[in-house]
C-alpha cells in the first residue's frame, strides 16, 4: 500500500498502487472535483473573450459570498476573517481562484492516476514528478473525508476498536491510509 | 550589548506601531503535524525549529499566531495557507505583534 521508491534529488520518486487503490483514490478525486466545481466560474476572469470579460465585471458588483453551505466546502474554503461581513467581502475576490487552486491539484493527481487504469496495468508504478501537487491534493482528500466522517482527535483509538461490521470503518480506514501516504512523501521532500 | 538592547526594543515598538494584522493558524485534528511544518517552513521561510515550534504552539494551545504585517499582506498569508488546507484567519493585532 503505497510503497514508494527513488529519492527527489534523482527525480525519479514513484508510488506503488493496486488497482483498488488507485480505483479508491480515482474516486475520491473525482467527488471532491465534482462537489468543487459547483460554482465554479473562474475561467470567465482568464478570458479575453468579451462575453467573459462581461461576466468576470457582473461578477465584481455581485453581492459578496457567503461561506458554502456544504461542510466540506466550508472547510476547504474557510472563512479568513471572523467578522461574517468582512468573510463574505474576501470571499468575493479569493474563492474563485482558492477553488480552481484545489481542482488545478486534484485533476493533475486525477491524469496521474487515470494513465494506468487506462492501460489496464495490474499493478502500476506511479512516477511522481510534482510531489508538492500530490500533498495538496491528498491533504484536501482527507480534510474532505475527515469532515464526512466527523475525525476528532481520537477517532484513531475508536476505528481500532471498530467492529468490521461498522459501515464507518472502511472509510476510515481510506482515510489513515492517505495520511500515511503523506508523511511518506513528506520523507521525500 | 546594550545598543544591541536599544535596537531591539525600537524593533519591537516599529512592530507594534506599523504591523497592525496578524494572521492566526487554528489546531484541526487532520493536519498532520509534519505536514503543518512542512506548509510553514515553505510559506513562511521558516527554520525548521521555529516552524516545529509553531506547530506545537497551534497544537498545544489551539491557535499560534504566525505572521505579522499590513492587512494585505496578511490577507495574502491566510490566502496561501488556505490554498495548503490550514484553517487560518487574520485580525487586527490588539496585543502588539508577534
Amino acid at each position: 500500500m503505497g510503497e514508494f521508491k527513488g529519492t527527489p534529488a534523482t527525480g525519479d520518486l514513484t508510488v506503488a498502487l493496486s488497482n483498488d487503490e488507485l480505483h479508491i483514490l480515482i474516486n475520491l478525486v473525482e467527488q471532491l472535483l465534482e462537489l468543487l466545481g459547483e460554482r465554479n466560474f473562474t475561467h470567465h476572469y482568464q478570458s479575453d473573450d468579451p462575453f467573459a470579460q462581461l461576466m468576470a465585471a457582473q461578477l465584481m458588483s455581485m453581492e459578496p459570498l457567503s461561506a458554502p453551505e456544504d461542510p466540506v466546502l466550508n472547510r476547504l474554503l474557510p472563512n479568513a476573517y471572523a467578522d461574517p461581513d468582512a468573510a463574505d467581502e474576501f470571499r468575493k475576490f479569493t474563492e474563485p481562484r482558492l477553488r480552481q487552486i484545489k481542482q488545478q491539484h486534484l485533476m493533475y493527481l486525477r491524469e496521474q492516476l487515470v494513465f494506468p487504469v487506462d492501460h489496464e496495468l495490474p499493478k502500476a508504478d506511479i512516477s511522481i514528478s510534482d510531489a508538492q501537487q500530490w500533498l495538496l491534493a491528498l491533504n484536501d482528500l482527507r480534510l474532505a473525508l475527515a469532515v464526512r466522517l466527523e475525525v476528532e482527535p481520537d477517532t484513531f483509538e475508536e476505528y481500532e476498536l471498530m467492529p468490521d461490521s461498522e459501515p464507518k470503518k472502511s472509510l476510515l480506514a481510506v482515510y489513515f491510509w492517505l495520511g500515511g501516504i503523506q508523511e511518506k512523501l513528506l520523507d521525500h521532500l | 550589548m546594550s545598543t544591541e538592547t536599544e535596537e531591539l526594543s525600537e524593533l519591537d515598538l516599529s512592530k507594534f506601531f506599523d504591523r497592525p494584522w496578524v494572521c492566526i493558524v487554528w489546531d484541526d485534528p487532520v493536519n498532520l503535524q509534519s505536514y503543518v511544518t512542512y506548509v510553514f517552513i515553505k510559506l513562511f521561510g521558516f527554520s525548521k525549529e521555529k516552524a516545529h515550534e509553531l506547530m506545537m504552539k497551534v497544537h498545544t494551545e489551539g491557535k499560534a499566531v504566525v505572521a505579522a504585517g499590513s492587512r494585505e499582506a496578511m490577507e495574502n498569508d491566510v490566502q496561501r495557507l488556505h490554498e495548503h488546507g490550514l484553517w487560518a484567519t487574520l485580525q487586527r493585532d490588539d496585543h502588539g505583534g508577534v
